[in-house]
């Protein structure tokens, strides 16, 4: 009777759960109804208990892990007679016939998936020991909210590399490729065009060839590996076929892809997009559809607060209070409506009439871009400062020092960006003003501690700002090779959202293309931006004589909120110090 | 001489729809003229519908189901039939809503014209009654309903062939009567003059009575009928109606026609009704109306004329009092200002025969065709002990369900009271309910309705009633 007998994880109302307290250890003897380990879901913690009275041979989790129903969770030796009422005998039997029912009750169970969803033809692939099929998920993007599917790019039937796109995202910042993990065949496809997606959301099922060995080994897998990266959905399948009592297990992988079916429409995230939502998704009363009627709410797009994702009245009212707080986007272009700011509208003009005319579609970063400046520009009060800075010993340095590299064949080439970012970091450290975010309420500021600069890049699809971080703390060297590494991602079009985000403080450099001066945007929420130039060779009287300084164009445009005109001025001031002198970087 | 008035609000028609476009309009400070062509209010639910047919149905039951009292013990003799008195009774059911109505558009301060109206601008609509009456108005709501359908080749003008309207004013018990169309209208009037003596015909040419029902009630109902009936004859039509001195002589053409011409003491013809809308001048007004005269609207209600709207049967199917009352809410409050909108989920369609028919929703055929993943479960009466012990076994209850959601996208019961148990289903679709709502509602027992939460049962796996064949998945 001594045999370890496995226990389980019961069902614990949810898709996964953390062990946030292992209660027994190896070795233990436990009752029947006594408490194994704590775990805790989203809405409260509990207890899971020993289903028989016993020793513990083995804990199969820890603290920490996450776990869900049917999840191998404890090797427990029963023990023989010595528990209640003596009805362990019939526990025992009651075990043991249900082990002998297993493959049966798995057989059922394959039958009635198959008349289920497409998902479930996983398990099949994975008995059959050749194939198996992997859900492969959005990966961590950088963005909180949900993005939308600008592009799909394998169908059904393809095969696929790793690495090899899979569908284009589009964030507020770029468009980006959801690569495939491993090498397979596209199973199903499972987002289109338009779809809102965010991290975890199911992008296509990858028929991959399996690792081969036996089932056991993979059922094994499937309990550590496998679970944790894969989707709960797949794992939740992936468990029904390794283990058994899979009845309930169906029920919560049935349920898990209603709610999450339910869930993926709300998010009042973007007002034009999500059209096809069909009518009949939306779980709403009569009421509240007149309600969102008399506003003109889309219910498609309201998330339901009530039971079951139901809409109530209170969620049309916060989604429009929502609506009307956020900033307009793209769609009023003429008015920036939210500082009740009245211009009349640009007149109409039929260009056709003094000549020929074409109609040219911006590009997409463009249209992205424009309206983010254009709130930037009506809503900051600008101020810009110029300055020129001396780099005449800079640029021989520089020279010089990547005459050097050249010799070594190091391949580093050093450019004056690099040097301009130190020397801004610097500035930024001893004037941290120049490092903030003006706080919502208009009446804080948020100070930040570290110094990551934006630098703005033109790519041939349009103007992004990848982000350097910890510029104070890195080289000339590791800079160099980080800004060149972000730039070349940056021309390719493969920056992530989180590349581009954290920034504290951009540098807008046209020093390769000429000019004297300008006035960039301050890129919000950031309160400065600098602008460079191209330098060029100016006399400068020294007290005796006129002499060949080269001097280098700095515009500085900082929120006048934020900062006033004498920091401004000192901030120029440092920076052009800092560049005329570059011991000074290493005070 | 013709007088005039100037009016916010004028209400075309005052049947169930009309007035309650009326009264809604003067609730929310409109000024509000109700134009009706007869002297009662009412149209033709209240006065030559719904209320009179029900009035007779009432009885017919009783006298139906005092005819099996005797098997459980309880004997009433053969039934007397009193016409007279049945008439007045009728009538007087009739009077007590229709002068319920006259007070309350009085209370409203509603004023009532009687005559035909008649568009004869955007703005002006002319009465004729008694006095002709020119109505200069903001607004118009157009509710002027619809009438029977005659044919071409049936010589309407006889005593003996009747219209819904003939029927139900009881000229005589015909001995051998024909139903000419197996919708509800005709066989409520079946089930009146059956259970007064008439022996009876029914001719459909769909292939089953009330086509717009699933098959598996109409089964159950046909059943009913065939104890009522002489003759069903489906997939059958009339093709010759001839009106001799001896009786309406009518020819069959089809599937069960009889190869002889049959010899009927009445024939109704309860063929559908058609809409009133080229009958108003509507073309003077700037209303857009349909070759079979329907008038479009928008799902606000608004007609092609701004300023005017339409509600009930005249914009089209189905043609009923509820579905014209919401409207007429609807109408009244976009004039009012209101942004209101004509959406509802489900419309119910009720039989009032003996037994019932009810439903709601998507039927199973509907699903069927739009492809939608649906399951259907129905609960049996016969195992309800409600209906054992009121001797209404031979009904059911079915539920539709949409897989997808579990939500419930239609309902339909058959059997005595069938009618008064939809309303939960349609509060339930309206919801956006579930299977496991309903399921987990608590329903009285022992009654009908708790049939309802049993078929939510069923679908759940959790009925414990009836074998349970989804007991192992739970």
């Amino acid at each position: 009777m001594a045999d370890a007998k496995e226990v389980k994880v019961p069902d614990v109302g949810g898709d996964e759960v953390e062990v946030i307290e292992v209660l027994v250890s190896k070795g233990d003897s436990v009752d029947a109804e006594e408490s194994l380990i704590t775990v805790e879901s989203d809405k409260a913690s509990m207890d899971i208990p020993a289903p028989f009275a016993g020793t513990i041979e083995d804990i199969k989790v820890k603290e920490g892990d996450k776990i869900k129903e049917g999840d191998l969770l404890a090797l427990i030796a029963e023990a023989s007679g010595s528990s209640d009422d003596g009805d362990d005998s019939d526990d025992s039997s009651d075990d043991s016939s249900d082990d002998a029912e297993e493959p049966e009750a798995d057989s059922d169970e394959s039958d009635d998936e198959q008349a289920q969803a497409a998902d479930d033809s996983a398990d099949e692939d994975d008995d059959s020991g050749e194939a198996k099929v992997i859900d492969v998920e959005v990966p961590d993007i950088g963005e909180d909210g949900e993005v939308e599917v600008i592009e799909v790019l394998v169908k059904e039937g393809d095969s696929v590399n790793a690495e090899d796109g899979l569908i284009t995202l589009e964030t507020d910042k770029a468009t980006m490729d959801v690569p495939c993990p491993e090498a397979g065949t596209v199973k199903e496809v499972v987002v289109k065009e338009g779809d809102k997606v965010k991290q975890g959301s199911l992008v296509i099922k990858l028929e991959v060839k399996g690792s081969g060995g036996a089932k056991k080994a993979k059922s094994k897998d499937s309990g550590s590996s496998d679970a944790k990266s894969k989707d709960k959905q797949a794992s939740s399948s992936a468990s029904t076929s390794s283990d058994s009592k899979e009845d309930s297990s169906q029920e919560s992988s049935s349920q898990e892809t209603s709610s999450s079916r339910s869930r993926k429409p709300p998010v009042p995230d973007h007002p034009l997009a999500r059209k096809g939502q069909s009518e009949g998704i939306v779980h709403a009363s009569p009421s509240v559809r007149r309600v969102a009627r008399e506003f003109g709410v889309d219910l498609s797009q309201v998330k339901g607060s009530g039971p079951k994702d139901r809409i109530l009245k209170e969620d049309v009212q916060q989604f429009v209070k929502y609506e009307l707080s956020r900033p307009k986007a793209s769609s009023a272009p003429s008015t920036g409506g939210e500082g009740g700011l009245q211009v009349i509208a640009q007149p109409k003009v039929d260009f056709e009439k003094f000549g020929e005319v074409e109609k040219v579609q911006m590009s997409r970063i463009q249209r992205i871009s424009g309206p983010n400046l254009h709130r930037n520009w009506v809503t900051i009060p600008h101020v810009t400062q110029f300055d020129e800075a001396d780099i005449t010993e800079l640029e021989s340095f520089r020279k010089s020092e990547n005459e050097m590299q050249a010799k070594m064949k190091t391949g580093m080439k050093f450019t004056p960006l690099v040097f301009i970012m130190k020397a801004c970091a610097q500035a930024l450290r001893e004037y941290p003003v120049f490092n903030s975010s003006l706080h919502e309420d208009g009446e804080h500021l948020i100070m930040k501690k570290y110094v990551h600069i934006g630098i703005a890049v033109d790519t041939p699809n349009g103007l992004v700002v990848p982000v350097v971080r910890d510029v104070d703390k890195k080289g000339i060297k590791q800079l160099t090779e980080e800004l060149n590494e972000i730039s070349a991602k940056a021309r390719d079009g493969k920056l992530k959202a989180t590349d581009m985000q954290g920034g504290c403080f951009s540098i807008s450099s046209l020093g390769g293309i000429g000019g004297t001066a300008f006035t960039p945007i301050v890129n919000a929420p950031d309160v400065a931006i600098l602008g460079v130039s191209k330098s060029e060779m100016k006399p400068v009287w020294n007290g005796k004589e006129f002499v060949p300084r080269l001097k280098l164009p700095l515009s500085l445009s900082y929120d006048h909120r934020v900062i006033d005109g004498a920091v401004a001025a000192r901030f120029t001031t440092y920076l052009n110090h800092a560049l005329s002198d570059i011991r000074k970087l290493l005070l | 001489m013709s007088n005039e008035i100037k009016t916010q609000v004028v209400v075309l028609g005052a049947g169930p729809g009309g007035y309650s476009a009326a009264f809604r309009a003067a609730d929310l400070g409109l000024e509000v003229v109700l134009v009706e062509r007869y002297s009662t209010l009412g149209g033709v639910c209240l006065n030559v519908g719904c209320i009179p047919s029900k009035a007779l149905l009432h009885l017919a039951k009783h006298i139906e189901d005092s005819k099996h009292m005797a098997d459980h013990g309880v004997s009433f003799g053969e039934a007397k039939i009193d016409l007279d008195k049945i008439r007045a009774h009728k009538e007087k059911v009739v009077g007590q809503l229709t002068g319920g109505l006259d007070q309350m558009s009085k209370m409203r301060k509603v004023k009532v014209v009687t005559g035909k109206g008649e568009f004869t601008g955007a703005n002006e609509l002319k009465v004729v009654g008694d006095e002709e009456t020119t109505i200069k108005f903001d607004n118009a709501i157009i509710a002027a309903g619809s009438q029977p359908v005659e044919l071409p080749f049936i010589p309407h003008d006889d005593k003996r062939i009747w219209d819904s309207t003939d029927a139900l004013e009881l000229p005589f018990v015909p001995e051998k009567m024909l139903i000419l169309g197996g919708g509800i209208i005709g066989l409520e009037m079946g089930c009146v003059y059956s259970a007064l003596g008439s022996k009876l015909d029914v001719v459909e040419f769909m292939d089953q009575l009330i086509p717009a029902a699933d098959k598996d009630l109409i089964k159950v109902f046909t059943k009913e009928m065939q104890k009522k009936y002489e003759n069903i004859m489906l997939e059958t039509k009339v093709t010759k109606v001839e009106a001799k001195k001896d009786g309406i002589h009518v020819t069959f053409e089809g599937k069960n026609a009889p190869e002889k011409p049959v010899k009927y003491d009445a024939v109704l013809v309860a063929v559908g009704r058609t809409p009133n809308g080229k009958k108003i001048g509507a073309d003077k007004a700037g209303v857009d109306v349909d070759d079979r005269g329907f008038i479009k609207t928008d799902n606000q209600l608004r007609t092609s004329a701004d300023n005017i709207f339409a509600i009930g049967d005249i914009i089209g199917q189905p043609m009923l009092a509820h579905k014209a009352v919401h409207e007429g809410h609807v109408a009244a409050e976009n004039i009012a200002g209101k942004k209101h909108f004509f959406e509802p989920k489900v419309i119910p369609s009720i039989a009032y025969t003996d037994p019932e028919v009810a439903w709601a929703g998507v039927t199973e055929k509907e699903a069927k065709e739009q492809g939608i993943k649906y399951e259907a479960v129905t609960f049996p009466w016969s195992a309800s002990g409600r209906a054992i012990a009121s001797n209404a076994t031979n009904g059911f209850t079915k539920l539709i369900f949409d897989k997808e959601n579990d939500r419930l996208i239609g309902g339909a019961m058959v059997g005595s009271h069938a009618g008064e148990l939809l309303g939960e289903v349609c509060l339930a679709i309206e919801m956006g309910s579930d299977a496991e709502d309903i399921a987990l509602t608590v329903h009285a027992h022992p009654t009908l309705h708790e049939s309802v939460g049993l078929a939510a049962e069923i679908y759940e796996g959790s009925i414990t009633d009836l074998p349970n064949k989804k007991a192992k998945k739970k």
